[in-house]
Formats: structure tokens, sequence, C-alpha cells
């Protein structure tokens, strides 16, 4: 029975002893099966979750609010135990009590919290009823401290409840539809019939007008002439495309009326059969038969239709393909409008362009085929006419005045094309306004417009990676004056980096850069910059060296006084911890425990290791306090033996 | 309780002690009730809470935001999770929205004691009301000092309809429904007074309990307070000793007799003690013939060492009677409860276990008969603690905050509680057996997976 009893508190341990976010499933299922059939284990699990509850420690805590839920869920008894101290748990894990607020560290202490709530909620909706205490608690963490819960079963419920309306009205529409569509069938079967009756009497029409018109005589020669076959079949496809397209001024009428009647039939009747057979595939009603019947009917209406679209089509009468043809126009005409401006404008300036073209190739000293230098130039875009006009183009704001830009001409002022009755008297249609007037009207007030900078990066590494972003104009309020970097961020002209104080060096640096491969120049300025930089250096390393005299002296001195401080230190604490023998061991100790912990550092992840933070500079300067014990132990071993010189050098100190 | 109802029925046990054996069952199982709530209307701390003494029906709360309501923890309003949770909502509800109602807390709501067609409310905004239940109007109207604390109205009352209140000030006011004025002004305490309460065995008895850590017993008929109690001054145990005690109750049923007569030498000292004072400068024994002159000169403004006694280092928060008027339970900001023979004036030395009470308002403690439980709130938790003994029989831990008030029912022995959370609970006996299995609806399992 002991180690049973040590089992459950054990495993609880194990599995609160954790840095995840989960307990672990087997450990918690283990929990589950000890506890299970034991009700001593239940009472104890109880009792030793409730007491790792009070850790000060959100991370136990948290997984501990895991077992209790688990276990809440499911046992009974476990509830009756832990409903008795619910406003401590509550307490514990919602941290609501001012003077008890969540332990350490806050990342997990607000994920508990948020975890509390959201089980308390579940706990309520699921045994609320039983226990008292569950309202209570979620009543006064709701309506009291306010306390935002997730909700989320009234939500799934809401959700949930939404969807089936929704079904139910679909349903309802779709009974409806079916009612009308039952009520309305004859009436549409009837329409589309006569509209079928009408398109069939068209037809009719014209083919006996084509009939007439038609040579028949035609077809007997031709087949005759041409005998095999594939040439027969586009003979035939001529006749027939003959025989559809012979709309002229005799059977407009009839056409029109063929198509209005085609566009009936596929704008409206195709819809509505398409429509009500997917009312009634969807629709669902007790009688099927009558369903089953209506459906039949209306797949053969639909089919009819189709039939008859197809003769339509054929026919040639169809809206469909008259649409397609203006369309097909109006691509031609773009496309005509293309090549005919390009051959205009390109013409004239041939020439020059094979002069330049005779230029650059001089230049880059290379001969090519000229056609191809042309092409290329074409394709490139970069010399052509057009991007040349184009650089010389002024450029202007949008406006009406460009429908007749460059027209020399007098306006007619009262001829807008349209034709509109004046109602204040007579019209001089002949009013004309001069080009001039024109002109002066459309004059263009220009604005200027400040040139947009493009303000580099800083580009300096970042710590985190990549490089800094910002957009300063000079300095970078991180990491200082913007100077030009490579794609590592580091900068270009690290060798200088007193050039920023002087901004001829700078400038002179730039322009050394920009002109790299004009050799002349560069020799030039590199000979003056290595003299500037010769002196500069020269300079500088007197100046160091001065300062480093100075300094070292400084620091000499300090050193000095150092000694004697701790000198003088080492005596007091060595009286100190002589009156105390037992004192005498700490400063081992700790410096022990020292430094194991940094050999720790690197170690798993640990409870402990997530209470402590990230080592700052402050935890650092405490650490050192605390250690100035430790270090003294052993700094006063150290100089044990010097001391004797210290004592004849400096006879005025212990 | 089979056995028990048999041995009742052969008559080997009284009805008296049979129903007796029955409620301490009852009582010692309370504990939070599951199908009775109380939905509280107020939307501030309960600082007052008691049920009606005619009946045991009517529930009167007092809140701090001024209002008051009356519920009926008989029949319930309505029903909620299929019938297992009965709410009882409030039949009526006097806030701030009422035009005579209280403007700031109300500290204290009592009924009239011989009927519920009148309660009575004291609130910080200076006024005592009486209120008609029926029409909810204000019928009597008394204007106070200062806040006030609590008011009491005896419940034995045959010649009198004496409101007792305690206010800031340090003077008690008796207000008198029947003539709408103060029919006294019971001067003695030197702070405000936070506790009155009438004595259950004499009509003509009050005690008030006051800021100043004094407690003090005042005979209505006569000027001055007749007692202050003396923390100081103890006896063991629940009785004073026998001969002692024969002594005390012939001087204290017989007032008026002279009283050195009867006395023994072994009685006196004590009696001059806890009546009289002026024991400090006395020697014990020995005085026999000063005691009458001693008696007469002191009652009226008795002598100041007696004066200045204290019961409670600091304030008393809350005072009870028991039912049978004998002891005298009290409650200071010192954290201590003290039991107090009321007869000899003795702190009985009985410790209690309190942890901690609430230091900055006045709180109601209950007292059960059988067993003698007393019911005191200490902070979030309402404790049961035996009076003899002083021993925690139960804690009553459901409020999320402090805990003002509770009334224990001895009718139908239910614990009401109300706190600064706005909830007034009802800690009931677990129900019967047959109850449970057809009310516990089958959800409420184990519902283990693996």
């Amino acid at each position: 029975m002991e180690e049973e009893r040590g089992k459950v508190r054990a495993l609880i341990d194990m599995a609160t002893n954790s840095t995840e976010r989960e307990v672990d499933p087997r450990l918690l299922k283990a929990i589950k099966s000890v506890v299970r059939y034991s009700d001593p284990e239940l009472r104890l699990a109880a009792q030793t979750l409730m007491d790792l509850m009070k850790r000060d420690h959100s991370q136990v805590r948290y997984l501990t609010l895991l077992i209790i839920d688990e276990l809440f869920m499911r046992s009974k008894l476990f509830r009756t135990l832990v409903i008795e101290n619910l406003d401590q748990l509550l307490s514990l894990s919602v941290g609501f009590r001012r003077n008890l607020p969540l332990p350490a560290p806050p990342a997990i202490a607000t994920i508990l919290r948020s975890k509390a709530i959201e089980f308390l909620e579940k706990w309520n909706a699921s045994f609320g009823v039983h226990y008292r205490q569950i309202r209570l608690g979620f009543d006064y963490l709701k309506n009291t401290l306010r306390f935002q819960f997730p909700n989320l079963q009234a939500n799934a419920a809401r959700i949930q409840q939404e969807r089936r309306e929704r079904e139910i009205k679909t349903k309802e529409i779709l009974r409806n539809k079916f009612e009308i569509l039952g009520q309305n069938l004859s009436t549409i079967k009837q329409e589309i019939q006569s509209t079928i009756d009408e398109i069939g009497e068209c037809l009719d029409i014209i083919r006996a007008k084509e009939e007439n018109m038609v040579l028949a005589p035609l077809d007997d020669d031709d087949f005759e002439e041409f005998r095999s076959s594939e040439l027969r079949q586009i003979r035939l496809d001529s006749l027939k495309e003959g025989e559809k397209v012979h709309e002229n001024n005799d059977n407009t009428v009839v056409f029109d009326a063929l198509r209005e009647l085609y566009k009936l039939l596929m704008t409206k009747h195709m819809g509505s059969v398409q429509e009500s057979i997917s009312v009634l595939i969807r629709v669902e009603v007790p009688d099927n038969r009558l369903r089953d019947s209506m459906l039949k009917e209306l797949i053969d209406i639909r089919n009819r239709l189709l039939s008859v679209k197809k003769k339509c089509e054929e026919s040639g009468c169809a809206l469909a393909t008259n649409v397609k043809e203006e369309e097909e126009e109006d691509f031609w005409e773009e496309g005509k409008i293309g090549p005919t401006e390009k051959g205009s404008s390109s013409t004239p300036i041939k020439p020059k362009q094979k002069l330049q073209n005779l230029a650059v190739a001089s230049t880059s000293g290379e001969i090519k085929n000229e056609q191809s230098d042309n092409n290329e130039l074409c394709k490139t875009d970069s010399n052509s006419p057009r991007s040349k006009l184009l650089s010389e183009a002024p450029v202007v704001e949008w406006g009406s005045f460009l429908g007749n830009w460059g027209l020399d001409r007098d306006f007619m002022a009262n001829q807008r094309g349209l034709e509109l009755d004046n109602h204040w008297g007579r019209v001089d249609y002949d009013a004309v306004i001069p080009a001039e007037k024109i002109a002066e009207l459309n004059l263009q007030a220009t604005f200027y417009k400040e040139e947009p900078v493009e303000i580099q990066p800083c580009r300096a590494p970042l710590r985190k990676g990549g490089l800094c972003q910002r957009r300063d104009l000079k300095v970078c309020p991180f990491h200082g004056p913007i100077i030009p970097r490579d794609d590592e961020g580091n900068p270009i002209n690290q060798k200088n980096p007193s050039s920023d104080e002087n901004p001829i060096q700078k400038n002179s640096l730039i322009d050394d850069e920009t002109s790299l491969d004009l050799g002349s120049d560069l020799s030039e300025h590199l000979s003056e910059q290595l003299a500037k930089q010769a002196i500069q250096n020269v300079r500088d390393r007197e100046k160091e060296e001065g300062k480093k005299r100075k300094i070292d002296k400084q620091s000499l001195n300090r050193a000095k006084l150092a000694k004697v401080r701790e000198h003088n230190e080492a005596v007091l604490r060595n009286a100190a911890l002589v009156s105390t023998s037992r004192s005498e061991a700490v400063g081992e100790d700790i410096e022990v425990t020292n430094g194991k912990k940094s050999s720790t550092r690197n170690k798993k992840k640990t409870l402990t290791s997530m209470l402590r933070n990230k080592v700052t500079t402050k935890d650092r300067l405490a650490q050192r306090l605390l250690n100035t014990r430790a270090r003294g132990a052993t700094t006063r071993q150290l100089t044990m033996g010097e001391e004797d010189t210290y004592r004849e050098n400096f006879p005025n100190q212990w | 309780m089979w056995k028990q109802i048999g041995g009742r029925e052969a008559g080997q046990i009284r009805p008296n002690s049979f129903s007796n054996r029955v409620k301490s069952n009852r009582v010692s199982s309370l504990q939070l009730s599951n199908y009775k709530d109380i939905v509280s209307p107020h939307r501030g701390s309960i600082n007052s809470l008691q049920v009606d003494l005619t009946e045991g029906r009517y529930l009167l709360s007092g809140a701090s935001d001024a209002s008051v309501a009356v519920y009926d923890v008989q029949r319930a309003t309505d029903y909620e999770g299929g019938g297992l949770i009965a709410k009882h909502k409030s039949i009526v509800v006097v806030d701030k929205q009422h035009e005579q109602g209280h403007k700031y807390a109300v500290s204290s709501a009592i009924w009239y004691p011989i009927d519920t067609g009148l309660f009575i409310t004291g609130s910080y905004d200076h006024y005592v009301k009486v209120w008609d239940t029926n029409s909810t109007q204000v019928v009597m109207n008394f204007k106070m000092p200062g806040k006030v604390y609590r008011t009491a109205m005896s419940s034995l009352a045959t010649s009198h309809m004496l409101i007792a209140a305690g206010t800031e000030d340090v003077q008690v006011r008796l207000c008198d429904i029947a003539s709408g004025a103060f029919s006294h002004t019971l001067s003695g305490h030197r702070d405000g007074i936070m506790t009155v309460e009438w004595s259950t065995s004499s009509e003509w008895v009050l005690v008030t309990g006051g800021c100043d850590g004094a407690i003090r017993f005042w005979d209505i008929r006569r000027a001055g307070c007749f007692r202050v109690l003396d923390q100081s001054q103890s006896q063991l145990g629940r009785r004073p000793p026998l001969l002692e005690r024969s002594a005390l109750n012939k001087v204290s049923t017989s007032k008026s007799l002279s009283v050195g007569q009867n006395l023994s030498a072994k009685s006196r000292p004590q009696q001059r003690k806890s009546t009289n004072g002026n024991g400090v400068k006395q020697s014990p024994i020995g005085r026999i013939p000063a005691k009458a002159s001693v008696r007469q000169r002191l009652h009226p403004g008795m002598l100041s060492g007696q004066d200045r006694a204290t019961a409670h280092y600091g304030a008393v928060t809350g005072l009870k009677v028991t039912d049978d008027g004998m002891y005298l339970l009290s409650a200071g900001s010192d954290s201590r409860i003290r039991l107090w023979d009321v007869q000899s004036g003795c702190n009985t030395l009985v410790n209690f276990e309190t942890v901690r009470l609430q230091t900055s308002k006045a709180i109601q403690i209950a007292t059960g008969q059988d067993p003698a439980l007393v019911f005191v709130p200490c902070m979030t938790a309402v404790k049961a603690f035996d009076v003899w003994s002083g021993k925690t029989r139960m804690a009553f831990r459901g409020h999320y905050e402090y805990v003002n008030c509770c009334w224990f029912s001895s009718q139908d022995q239910e614990l009401y509680t109300g706190g600064s959370d706005r909830k007034i609970l009802v800690w009931s006996p677990s129900r019967l057996i047959s109850d449970e299995s057809d009310g516990e609806s089958m959800k409420d399992q184990d519902n283990w997976s693996d």
C-alpha cells in the first residue's frame, strides 16, 4: 500500500516536472489508470495536486491544472474533493486575488490564467448544475471581476443554431418554389412550346426562301468536279456556309424574329428550366412520384430546347455568333492601327539610326551585321526612335486638350456634333474660335515639383541577421552615419573611418569609387589620398601614443590603489572570518557551486531555468556582488605569499 | 435515524430530545446547498441578513448599494437545470430608485419581531426607516446624528416597541415606533456604536458594543448603564461556582432586594466585581457594610475604573446573545471572539480558534441551539465553533470576498450568509437519500474513457 501511495505522487511529480506545454501523455495515462481503481489514491492525488498548485512556479501550476482538468472531467470523487477548495484553486490558477498574483514566468502565467478560465467555463457547462461552487466561481469571475470567458460552447451552439436555421429557411424556400413550379409548370410548358413552334415556323420560312433561291444545279456540277473526299468535304462546308448566311433585305424581318426568339429561348426558358430542375433535385417532398414525373418532363423539355437551339445555330441565325463577329472586327481594326503607326514613325528616322549604330559600334570596337544590330536595338528599345522621341517629349498632365494636340486650326464654336434646340434665341452656327485663342486657352500652368530623392537604407548588419532597412538622410539613430556598405553590411571604406569628419575627403573617396575605370584619374586620386592617409596615420599614432602613456600612468596608479584597497579588505576579512570558524567554509562553498553553474549553463532547460530570466547586466552585477566573498577567498590564498613584500613596501598599511 | 424513530415510537426517546437529535444531525451535515439559490438583486456587499421570527420564511437582506430585498426561502420562484435548482428571487426590492429609499449603504435590515408586515432599515445616510412590507412605503423615519451601524428590536418585548440604533455617535438612541420619537438617549460609550443587541431573557436589557472596545449593558428603565464587560474579569468554565451562582441568581433576579442580607462572604467579591465594579480599589473580602451604599452610589454613573473597562482591544464588531439569554458572544477587531457569562459578566476564557476577523465592518454573528454552535464570518469563510470549547466544527467556504453577515434559521437548520461578493448563499443539510437518487441526473458520474 505504501508503495502504491508513493506511486501516484511520484507520477504526478514526474508529470509536472517538465518544461513542455503538455503533460506527457503516457504519464497522464499512468496517473489515470492508477487513480481509477483506488479511491485512496484519488484522494492522495487530489491532495498532491492541490499542494502542487501552491508551488511558486507557473509552469508547475499549469501542468498541475492540466492534470486536474483531466481527472475532474472523469471522476466524481475527484470533483467533490476539488470543489471543496475551488476558490483556492481558482485564486491559484487565475490569480484574481491581488495579494496572490501568479508566480514567475509571466508568459506561462498568462497561459495558465487563460487555460484556467477556459476550464472553469467547461466545468461550469458540464457540471455546473451539480455543483453550486462551480456556478459561484464562474459567476464571480464573470460578473464581478468581469473576466473575459472564451465562451466556446455558447459560440459553437450559436453557430450550430444559425446553420440549422439557414437550412430550414432554404428548405422552406425550396418547398415554396416547388409548389409554385407545380402550379406554373403547364404555363411554362405552353410558353416554351409556343416559342419553339414559332422558331420552327421561322426556320421553315427561311428554308423555303433559300430553297427557292438556292442554286440547285450548281451542286451537281461541283460534285463531279471535286473527287477527292477532302476537297468534297471542304466544298460541302462552304456550301453549307453559303446556305447559312443568306440574310438579305427580304428575310431580315424573319431573321430578326428568329434571333429574338432564340434569345428568349436561351435566356428565359433555358434558365427557368434549368432552375426548376435544380429545385426539383434539391427539394425534399414527402411525395416523390410527382416530383419525379415533373423532373422527367422538365428534362424532356430541356432536351427539346437544346435540339431547337442546335437547329437555330445551324441555320446561322444565332445571336451569339453575330456578337462574336463584331468583336473580331474590333480586334482587327486595332491590329491594323498598330503596324501603320509603327511604319510611319520608323521610316523617316532610319538613316539617323544607322549613323548612331555605326557610332556605337566604333566605340565598342565591334563590327556587327547592321541588320542584326538594328533588330537588337529594336528589341532592347534603348535607342529606338520611339524612346528617343519619348525622351524629348514634354510631359504634360492629361486633359481634354490633348485631343487636338498640334492641330492648328480654328474651332467651330457652336457645332458639337449634337443637334440641340437652343432656347436662348438664334444660334450662329458659323461662329469660330480662332486658333490663337485656343492655344491661349490651352496654355498649361506648370508647377514645380520636387524630385523625389531616393534615400538609401542604412544597411548596417543587425544582430538578429539581415540588414538595417531604416532610411535616414544622413544618420541612422541606431547605427550612426549612413555610409556605403557591401552586401554583408560591412562599410566599404573601412580603411578611412575619419572620412566622415572630412567632407572633402569623403567626396574624393566617392569620386574615387565611381571613377574606378578611369585610369589616369584613379592614379592621381590614389596618390593624393595615400599621402593624406600617411599623414593622418602618423598623427594618429602620435596622438594615440600620448594617450596611451597617459592611460598607462593612470592605470598604474589605479592598480596600485586597488591593490592597497584589496589588501586592506583582505586583512579585515581575514580578521572577521577567523573569529568564526564556521563561516570560513562559506566562501569555498559558493565558489564550488558557482563553478558548477557555469558548466551547467548549457545544459537542458529546467524549471528553475525557466524562472531565471535572461542574464541581464543587473543580474551579472548582483552575481558579482554576491561572489565577492568567494573571490575574496581565492585571492586571499593566492596573495598570501605576496603579502610579505607589501608589508615591507607599504609600512603604513596592515 | 431509524433506530431513533423506533425509540421514539416505543416512547424511549422524548419528543424534545428526538427532535434535537435530528436537528443536530442535520446541522452537522450543513453544506453549500446546490438546490437552493437565492438570486441576489444587490449590486453591493450584503451587510445584513435576517429571517423573520414569526414564520421563518422570509429572508430580509440589506446591502451596500442602498437596497433592501425580501425573499421567500420556502417557496422558489422558478427552477433551473431540469428542476434541480430552485431559484429564490426577491419578492420585494427597495433600492435607490425607490423615492423613499436610502441614499447610502444599508447597514442593517431587521424584521419587526412579531410580524412580517414591517421591517426596519438603518443606513449610512443617517436615517432609520420603518417600512411597510406590503406597500413598500416608509411608515416612519428617524433622523440619526450619524451613520447608522446597527439597529435592533427586542424579540420579547411586550410593553415597548423600541428600535435600538447604534450610530457613529457615542450615544445609543432608542426610537419609539409608537410615538415616532427618540424615547431614550443612552450615553456612556466613548466612540461610535458598532453593534446593539437586545437581551433574549429580559425585554428591558440592551447590550451595546462600541468602537471603544466596551460592551455595555443597559436597563432601559433606569438611567445609565449597569454593566461594562471587562476582558480581564474572567471565570473558567461555563458557570460560576455553584454557591456563588445561587447567590448571584437571587441577586440578579431581585435587584431591588437589599443585597447584603443574602450574601455569603464568598459570593460577594464576584458580585461586586461584576455588577458594582469598584472592586479594583476594594479588597474582595470583608466589606459587608459598605455594600448597599456603594451599590446605590455606583450604579448610575459607575466609577471610572469600572467604566473604562474594555471587552476587546479595538472595536467590538459583533454581538450575539444566545437563545437562552445566559451568554453573550462578542467579536472584536482584535480578531477575538469572547463568550461572556451574562449573569456574572465574566469572560469565560473560551478560546475560539479564529484566524482573522474582518476589522473594518460590523459583522453579524449567528448562533445555533442544538448543538451549541456559533457561526462567525471569518474573512471569506464562515466558521462554526463549538460555543463551549471554541473548537472549529465546520468551515463554510463559498464566498469569494469577505463575508459580512450570517443568519442561522433554527427552524429549517439552514444557514444564510451574505458577503461582499454580492451573493447570498444558502447552506443546508444534505438531502435525504431518496431525493438524491432521482434528483441527481445521470450526468454527474464517473466518466473514465481509458
